[in-house]
């Protein structure tokens, strides 16, 4: 990250530091009332403009190209694979008291706990470092893309390998099920003996239109 | 103050982009898929062979009344076409037409990031309207809807990536600039696997499973009426545009073209998108509607290995000529 | 056996296509027919700015051609759903001859075609025995009181006049009964003149032949004299 000259201080923030600040309070509130709101959906949709706060924090520290990947994975992928699969299984309107853990408590304790581990590294970590955001922008594509590939490349491929293992075991599992599934039951060998000869009753009269 | 006049002149440009290209292409598709099924199509509104008919639907979309269904989840339901809407329009933001700075309406770095995430987070209207709506089939489409754009934007991010990896950039106008013919040739099958995606994204026919009106009525938006329901359909159009004029840039070298290259650029541009909008509307007359697993079986088993064929390809002709 | 197996055989792709032909060929082959349709002319009727050419047998209205009317009432009775309303009364002709017998007749009071009830199934027509009835091509009647359509004896005069000439007859048609009839009767009547007339000349020229002994022959001047 670029340092700047001058010291800073707190007291006369500039445009960007504010609008950071209430986007901030935005995305903060948001995740507040995605945790304790009692209409799932609703808890989905405010998950939306959580992870959309974090994409405008990203942009205000000029991060333009994880902003939008931020956008790309998040708000166009995993909320809706959760949307998904909320409305897969039970999506009522309205309130579902029902959808209350019991573990609250251990929830907050575990939130709190990573909250102040992930707080403490990061602040740790860059102290009084700041960010120039009026000079070459700190986090365009390029930047990125080459710190990404040469300071970080091994952690990078690390996770990599991580996310394929979880894919190779994701069908490994749904493929196990499956084969458990059909295997016993009378109905599925009946399908897999009649089935060969559909194909051929479909393909005979398409190879006459084929030689004709 | 000349910048804020600048950045008002174009956003108004853009916004006016907005409103009247889909109509443009609304208008088309009346024509064009009436004569490919031998009729004349709208003939009466506006006089001379029915110009103005749709502005006759929007005025009558305006007159009806904006209904709510009582067990629907009211703010989400009124939120969703905004929802549906606005990403086209920040989308259109990004799309170069000419070349330099006066041709688009706001150079983005991640060009392609930013468009295909915009795109994306479209499709949440689509969602939440089929959720809001407390009806059955609404919630049907809304699942197709998520089913359909989880198969389908894997291989539009993949070959998008070919594209900025045989260019060497991910900015849109960077991408046409580093446009060589011979390009055409050595992504046509990212082009193909693009514009496809697309218009599954878009769930235009024959991709049109979720708004399936022999199934499921309109799909997410059986419940919408009125403006809150022509907003729907301008995003459906807005998107033919976004997509076209996508597939352009990325695919078709833009405002590159055999003449007349400096100046007349964004003509090139325009004519590139409006052939493919034609095409698009000629696939949706030509071709039956998927069935939802001949949909997923499409994208999984055909156009994600292709996209994959062709980042392949992109690397290894991209090594070999460096 | 009957369900479909999608895993076997799939329609969509390019690649499911038969065996024997070009992967997408049959997709093209559907593109080109709508490019082939874009770009013929169109068959939609612009009805109300362009009159449709009908057939000549249209079907539009009734037209009733009064004077051909008996009242026998046989159409009002093979009207399947009772649409045609006749009244009528008897009148007395009297006698032509003083000490004659005095005839009556049927006069037409009322005929009626209720359009909303009609069918347009033609049986009335077919049934006159007295060509009263005929089609006519019009078909702009529409009212915007059902009780209109109720056209009485004077509008479906009115329509009598719409009525096309017959079509003309197929050229390899067979001759039509009535004028085969009525040539034949004609052909009969002329070679039983022409028959005549030959008889007439001969028993002229013998006359003829016997007088020429005596008289100035005169015979070949007047050859056709038997047929006036």
């Amino acid at each position: 990250m670029i340092l700047a000259q001058a010291p800073h201080g707190f007291l006369s923030p500039t445009g960007v530091e504010i609008a950071f600040l209430l986007v901030g309070l935005v995305t903060f509130g948001a995740a507040l009332v995605s945790v304790t709101t009692k209409q799932l959906v609703h808890a989905a949709l405010w998950l939306v403009v959580t992870l959309g706060g974090l994409a405008v924090e990203y942009l205000l520290l000029t991060a333009e190209f994880i902003a939008w990947v931020q956008v790309l994975i998040y708000v166009g992928s995993v909320v809706v694979l959760l949307l998904f699969g909320l409305m897969l299984t039970r999506a009522p309107i309205g309130r579902s008291p029902d959808a209350d853990s019991a573990n609250r408590w251990a929830a907050l304790t575990v939130a709190v706990a990573a909250a102040t581990a992930l707080v403490w590294v990061v602040v740790d970590a860059f102290r009084a470092t700041w960010i120039d955001l009026d000079g070459p922008a700190a986090g365009s594509t390029e930047a990125t893309g080459a710190s990404l590939f040469q300071n970080w490349v091994l952690p990078f491929e690390a996770l990599s390998v991580l996310l394929l293992a979880a894919l190779v075991g994701a069908i490994v599992l749904s493929r196990k099920a499956k084969a458990e599934r059909s295997s016993p039951s009378l109905n599925s060998r009946d399908t897999d003996e009649s089935s060969p000869s559909v194909p051929d009753a479909r393909k005979n009269p398409a190879e006459q239109e084929g030689a004709r | 103050m000349n910048d804020a006049l600048d950045v008002a002149l174009r956003l108004l440009i853009v916004f006016v982009v907005f409103l009247t290209f889909p109509l443009i292409v609304g208008q088309a598709e009346h024509k064009v898929m009436a004569h490919m099924q031998g009729r004349l199509g709208p003939m009466y509104a506006g006089g001379f062979h029915g110009w103005a008919q749709l502005v006759a639907d929007g005025v009558k979309f305006a007159q009806k009344e904006d209904i709510v269904p009582a067990g629907a989840d009211r703010r989400i339901f009124q939120l969703a076409p905004a929802v549906a809407l606005l990403p086209y329009l920040l989308v259109l933001l990004a799309i170069p037409i000419g070349p330099g700075e006066g041709a688009v309406g706001e150079v983005v770095d991640a060009g392609v990031f930013f468009v295909l995430a915009v795109m994306g987070v479209g499709v949440l209207g689509s969602l939440m309207a089929g959720w809001a709506s407390a009806n059955k089939f609404s919630l049907l489409g809304g699942l197709r809807t998520a089913a359909q754009l989880l198969a389908y934007e894997l291989p539009m991010l993949l070959t998008a990536a070919s594209v900025a990896m045989a260019a060497g950039t991910v900015s849109l106008p960077g991408i046409v600039d580093a446009f060589e013919w011979w390009w055409l040739p050595w992504q046509i099958v990212g082009a193909i696997v693009f514009f496809t995606a697309g218009l599954a994204e878009l769930q235009r026919p024959p991709f049109d499973m979720p708004v399936a009106d022999s199934e499921i009525i309109f799909g997410a938006y059986t419940e919408y009426t009125g403006l809150r329901f022509a907003l729907f359909l301008l995003a459906e159009y807005a998107g033919i545009v976004v997509l076209c004029g996508l597939t352009t840039v990325l695919f078709l070298g833009g405002w590159h073209g055999p003449w007349g290259a400096d100046g007349l650029g964004w003509v090139w541009t325009l004519l590139k998108s409006a052939v493919l909008a034609f095409v698009v509307i000629w696939l949706r007359v030509t071709y039956p509607r998927l069935r939802e697993d001949q949909l997923q079986k499409l994208s999984w088993t055909l156009l994600v290995p292709l996209s994959l064929a062709q980042i392949a390809l992109t690397g290894v002709v991209k090594v070999v000529i460096s | 056996m009957s369900r479909p197996s999608p895993d076997h055989h799939s329609s969509t792709t390019p690649a499911g296509r038969p065996r024997m032909s070009i992967p997408g060929s049959g997709l093209a082959k559907g593109l080109a027919v709508t490019l082939r349709t874009m770009t013929r002319k169109t068959v939609t009727e612009q009805y109300p700015d362009v009159q449709p050419d009908l057939a000549p047998r249209t079907r539009g209205v009734i037209g009733l051609f009064e004077e051909n009317c008996t009242v026998c009432m046989l159409c009002a009775r093979e009207c399947p759903d009772w649409c045609i309303y006749i009244d009528s009364h008897k009148e007395t002709i009297p006698a032509a001859t003083p000490g004659g017998r005095e005839r009556s007749r049927n006069v037409l009071d009322r005929f009626a075609i209720d359009f909303a009830l009609c069918m347009y199934c033609g049986i009335c027509i077919e049934v006159c025995p007295f060509d009263a009835l005929f089609w006519s091509p019009e078909f702009e009647y529409a009212e915007t009181d059902i009780h209109e359509l109720t056209h009485e004896r004077d509008k479906l005069r009115e329509w009598m006049w719409t009525v096309p000439a017959p079509p003309a007859l197929d050229p390899g048609a067979e001759e039509p009964k009535e004028i085969a009839a009525a040539r034949k009767t004609a052909e009969k009547l002329a070679a039983a003149q022409a028959e005549q007339a030959a008889q007439a000349a001969e028993a002229e020229q013998a006359t003829l032949d016997a007088s020429a002994t005596e008289a100035t022959p005169a015979g070949p001047d007047d050859p056709q004299g038997g047929e006036a």
